[in-house]
Order: C-alpha cells, then structure tokens, then sequence
C-alpha cells in the first residue's frame, strides 16, 4: 500500500542535500532568470495592449512576437527549470540516497537554456510555429528533448533506486511529470511540426498540447511540492491521505482532455468541446482531494507555507474557472477575450509559480546549508508577488467581461472596446510591473544566500529545528 | 501505490489514451476532407492559395497576427459573427483544407479575418493601416522602406499624409513581405455554402422530423 508520510523529525541538512547543491541551485538560478525574462516581456506585452504602438516598428517585438516570447520563457525557461529542480530534489530526499548522474543533469541544463535561448531568438527573428504554448521553432525541439533527458535522469534513477519500496504522492507526482513531458512534446513536435495533421486537427493537437503542459507537467510538479512540504512544516500526516490515488489519477488520466475549451463554436468536431466539459466536471474529483489532504495548511504559518496556501487556493480558482468557461453559455461571453488570459494567470502565475515560490523557499536553505541572507527580501517578494497577482487577475477579468460584452452587441466598435478597457490594462501594465520587481528581489535574494561569500549566516544552529528554519524568513 | 511499472502502465495509458482519442480521433474524422465538387459550376471548393498568398500566411504567422485576429467565424446563432459582417455561415473544417498552418487564433482584440477578402478591402486601406496604423492597431513601419524617388514612382507606393508624409524626394513602397501579406489577406474569402455548413433547423413541436 501507499507509505505514509512520517513526522518531520529526521535531520533537515544532509549530506544527500549537500552533493546536489550545485546542479540543482543551477536549475533554479536559471529557472528565476528566465522568470524575470518572462516578467519584462510581460510588461512590454502589457503595455502593447494599452498603448498600441509602443516597440511596434521593432519588428523583433510586435505583439504577437513579445506574446510567444513571454509565454516561452515562462513555460520553459521558468517551469522547465524550476520544476526540474523541485523534482530532482524531493525524488532524491525520498528515494534516500544521494542524486546521481548529476553532471549529466548539468550539462542538461546548460543545453536546455542555450535551447530556450536560440529558440527564443528564432521566435523574434520570424520563425515562430504559432501554436499557443509551442511556439519554438522546431530545429531547437529535439535539442530540448535530448536536454530534458539528461537532467531528468538523475531524478529517475533516484526513484527507481529508491531505499523504500513503496511510494509517496509527491513521488507519483513528481515522476509523472519528469516521464509525461517528453512524451508530449514528441508527441505534439511530430504531428503539428515535422509531420503536420491537416487543417483544423493542428488546431485540436495544439489545444490538447497545450493543457496537457499544464496539466501533465508544471501542476504535477508544484502538487509534488505541496504533498512533500506541507506534512514536513505542518508536522503530522495528511488528512484522508489514503484518497490521495484518487485525486492523483484523476489529473493524470482526464486531465489533459479539457484543451478542447478553447474551440467551443470552431471548425472541429463538437465532440471535442464536449469532452472539455465531461473532463472538466470530473476534475472536481481532483479539486476536492486536495481539499481534504491540504485543509491542515490552514493551520499553521511560515514562508513556505503561505505561498503554497496561496498557490493551492488559486490552482483550484482556476480549475473552477476552467470548468465555468468550458460550458457553451459561458464561454460565448468569455471566449477570445481576456477572461481566457486571466484564466490562465490564476493558473500559471496565483497556482504553479507561488507553490514553486513556496517549495524555493523551503529547499534553498538545505541545499545552501544557510537560512535566506535577507528576511527583508522574502516578506518583500511576497507582498508584491500577492498584490501583483491578485491585481493582474482581476484587472484582466474585468477587461475581459467588458470586451466580451461588447463583441456580442454588434454596434459596439473595436475602437469603442478598447475606450472602455484601456484604463484597466494600464492597471494590469503596473500589476505586471509589481511581479517583476517581486521576481527581481527573489532573484537578488537568491544569489545573495548561494554566494558563500556574501552569506555570513548559517544554518547550522537551527539544522534540526525545521519550525526555525521556516520562520526566520517569515 | 508500491508498484514502479504499474505506475508508469497507469502514466502512459492514460497519456496514449487521450492522446489517440483528441488527435488522432480528430485526425481520423477530418484527415481525409477531400475539396467539395461543385458540379453547377465545374469547380471544386475550397480553391488552393496561390503561390504569394501561400507566403503571405507565412507572414501572417511569424509577425503573430493571430495574437489578435481570429480566422474563424461562428455559427449564426452562436454570438453575433454574422452581425458583424464577418461571415453568413459557420467556418467549417473543409476551409481550412489547404492551408500549411491555419491561423485559427485565440483572441479577438480585433475582426475577424476568415472572410476579410469578402468586404472588399482595397490594397491601399491594407498598407495604410499596416504603415500608419489606428487608434488600436500597431503601426508597422519595418514593413516599408523609404526610397528615393529615381524617375517614376512606383506604382505600390503609399501615400501617407501629415506627419508620416515621405521626405520630399522621397517614396514609400511596400517591401516584398508586405506585399505578400496583403495577397494573402485579399484572398481570405471562404463563402463557398458547403453542405455540412448549412444552419441545422431543429423540426418544430408537433411536426415530423424531415427525412
């Protein structure tokens, strides 16, 4: 049967942690870059919305481009490497021997972002695909596989080595995102970009793809963060633990089904947006177990515990949202609007990066051996990244309840439109602003607590108190 | 859960699953659309692009124009498409036949473009808003060059007034990819009424269904 998660008793600082400090603090230095990359093209792209012409006749930076730019540095850059640092991490705790391969890992991880990177210039300079969430050209793709592969090695040989013979949730977790992902994008790269379907199936092989990567890969990675952080801080078992299989293969099995949101009214069969609402309605399953597993999160306090909290609340907002907007009479005020953008903010941005956020602020001081060098900067980071979140979700829903609104009366101008929302996205303009600045701070705080130059502060004293460790920085 | 295959059984199942059903599903009723002959008029729709239109829509997708513009207009009954003049019928998966990368897109901060061609948009109007842009569109001057005037003007120059007005001496004329990007926007035109385009009208209380 499943193992049970024990009290948080065992040593916090180990020396699994400390062989592993250098290619997994990579992976997320990395991750956080490409997230402040992300933020600025963010902003660009925010104010491209208010303020047409603003970089237009660079024509590396037309909306369009900066939109494919943002969400690739997001997803890949961010997601990818901090979700594969969270994962290697928790698999090697777990699996209780220290991570191997990890020079592979390394070099994994160095090819991965030269990827990102020549694929991001690819995107600019014209070479874009066009499909929502796959936009890198397809010469870098193959490079990406090869380089997910090698980072992801060390997590697996951790999990099929592993000291105990039965399994946690955040290792279901955990492993199936480090398997799924490059089955997916093979999967999607082969029948949208080396051999494409025909006309309209490209349409339904993007939109599987592109929940399938949020479903499949980046929400599994933060749920494996919140199912191995939440019992450690909240020290006790998880509530009705044992329904966790249950929420767990409800994700994995219906959830990259609901894609088919996205073409309510299109040129594809009508079973596909139907199908988004069967699967949507079954992944309450999902939503309520973790209700019941995370209701002890409430509970207490601490750094890492409130970003997840928060990021728990959001991902269920989202899935909620996901639902709503999956149904015809909904979607018919909602879709093409920026109800669908906000939508995929509470998920992306309120849901998977704050239990990332969360799972950074737990794992760093063990990697690292000492506590955060400034508490200052850590409260900072997470009052804006609240503020800057809740602003720009709620700004971009109000703008798309108006939009939509006024596509469905047909004497309503696009000009008209964007009179009424232009104030609102100069709103979402500085909430894009507050993440940036949050993101920047962590990113400072980061190399100041890795550097063993700057940071006079170790962790030594509060190695076995793990209620010290979090609080220090709350 | 102890067991490390029946975990990756369960993984890979589940993604094969809905892997066969959404695409290759979706594959297997539309991969094989063949063009509608239409025997009134000896021609068979929809009609291929040319050659420069073709590279238009590669313009179209690498400068991201689906960021905003949708090519796909919805059934009458569902929102206001046809209201809008965007199209009398419903787009269906027959139009998109010949296209390399249909540019369905996702977003309307703009029209809908799946039968821009049907208004009859001049070439003119195309480049004035492409170079001087609106109130809510870009302007993307990168598309343009200015040149000097050596004998002739040539006959796709652009004729901005006020403060984008060329230098005297001076011409602004398309660049090749612009003029590409106007072809393919003026062939965008799917009115063709296929069969399985046409409304479905529900039979009414009391009548028998028609066979």
């Amino acid at each position: 049967m499943t193992n049970v998660p024990t009290n948080a008793g065992s040593a916090e600082v180990t020396a699994l942690d400390s062989q592993a400090r250098g290619p997994l603090l990579l992976l997320l230095g990395s991750g956080l870059v490409w997230l402040v990359v992300s933020g600025f093209l963010a902003l660009i792209t925010s104010i491209q919305l208010h303020s047409p012409q603003f970089m237009a006749d660079c024509s590396w930076f037309t909306f369009g481009r900066t939109q494919a730019l943002r969400d690739t540095a997001f997803i890949y850059g961010w997601g990818g490497n901090a979700g594969l640092g969270i994962a290697l991490w928790i698999l090697g705790r777990l699996g209780g021997y220290p991570l191997r391969g990890l020079n592979w890992s390394v070099v994994g991880t160095l090819f991965w972002n030269l990827g990102i990177a020549a694929g991001m210039a690819g995107i600019a300079s014209g070479d874009m695909t066009g499909f929502s969430f796959l936009q890198l050209p397809r010469y870098v793709l193959p490079l990406l596989v090869v380089a997910y592969a090698a980072i992801a090695m060390s997590g697996v040989l951790a999990w099929s080595g592993r000291r105990t013979d039965g399994m946690y949730a955040s290792q279901w977790y955990a492993v199936a995102a480090l398997f799924l992902f490059p089955w997916l994008l093979c999967a999607a790269q082969a029948v949208l970009l080396w051999w494409p379907v025909r006309g309209t199936v490209q349409a339904v092989a993007a939109s599987w793809y592109g929940q399938a990567v949020w479903t499949l890969w980046l929400a599994p990675v933060a749920l494996a963060a919140a199912y191995y952080i939440v019992p450690k801080v909240v020290g006790r078992v998880l509530p009705s633990y044992e329904s966790a299989p249950l929420g767990f293969w409800t994700l994995i099995f219906v959830g990259s089904w609901t894609g088919g949101r996205h073409l309510i009214g299109g040129p594809v069969p009508a079973w596909i947006p139907t199908m988004a609402v069967v699967s949507a309605s079954l992944l309450i399953f999902h939503y309520l177990v973790l209700i019941l597993n995370f209701r002890v999160a409430f509970q207490t306090g601490g750094t890492a515990i409130r970003f997840i909290r928060f990021g728990l609340i959001a991902y269920m907002l989202a899935g909620l949202a996901e639902l709503l907007t999956s149904f015809r009479g909904v979607a018919l005020h909602t879709q093409f609007t920026f109800f669908s953008t906000a939508i995929e903010q509470l998920g992306l941005y309120g849901g998977v990066s704050m239990m990332f956020f969360g799972a950074i602020y737990y794992l760093v001081p063990r990697l690292t051996g000492n506590a955060w060098a400034s508490a200052g900067l850590v409260s900072g980071h997470r009052v804006l990244m609240v503020v800057g979140i809740v602003l720009s979700i709620v700004t971009l829903a109000y703008a798309g309840i108006v939009q939509g609104a006024g596509l469905l009366d047909d004497k309503t101008t696009f000009a008209t439109i964007f009179g009424q929302i232009r104030m609102t996205l100069v709103v979402n303009s500085a909430a894009q602003l507050i993440l940036v600045t949050g993101n920047v701070l962590l990113l400072v705080n980061l190399v100041r607590s890795a550097c063993p130059f700057t940071n006079e502060r170790p962790a030594t004293s509060i190695f076995r108190q793990p209620s010290k460790l979090e609080a220090h920085a709350s | 859960m102890k067991n490390g295959p029946f975990l990756l059984l369960g993984l890979f199942t589940a993604l094969g699953v809905s892997f066969a059903a959404i695409v290759l599903g979706a594959h297997g009723q539309l991969g094989r659309l063949t063009p509608f002959y239409d025997d009134a008029e000896s021609q068979a729709y929809p009609q291929r692009m040319q050659g420069v239109a073709a590279r238009g829509q590669l313009v179209y997708a690498d400068l991201g124009c689906a960021a905003c513009h949708t090519q796909q207009v919805r059934r009458p009954d569902y929102g206001n498409d046809k209201a809008r003049g965007w199209g009398e019928r419903q787009s269906v998966a027959r139009d998109y036949i010949h296209q390399p990368r249909p540019q369905l897109g996702g977003s309307r901060l703009g029209p809908d473009l799946a039968n821009y061609a049907a208004r009859k948009p001049t070439e003119e109007a195309i480049y004035g808003l492409l170079y001087a842009g609106s109130a809510t569109h870009p302007s993307y001057r990168f598309l343009f060059q200015e040149r000097e005037l050596v004998g002739e003007r040539s006959a796709k120059a652009i004729s901005p007034t006020g403060a984008l007005a060329p230098k005297p001496g001076f011409q602004i004329v398309p660049t090749e990819r612009a003029q590409t990007l106007a072809a393919y926007l003026l062939t965008l035109n799917n009115t063709y009424d296929y069969p399985e385009a046409r409304p479905f009208v529900a039979a009414k209380k009391g009548e028998e269904p028609k066979k």
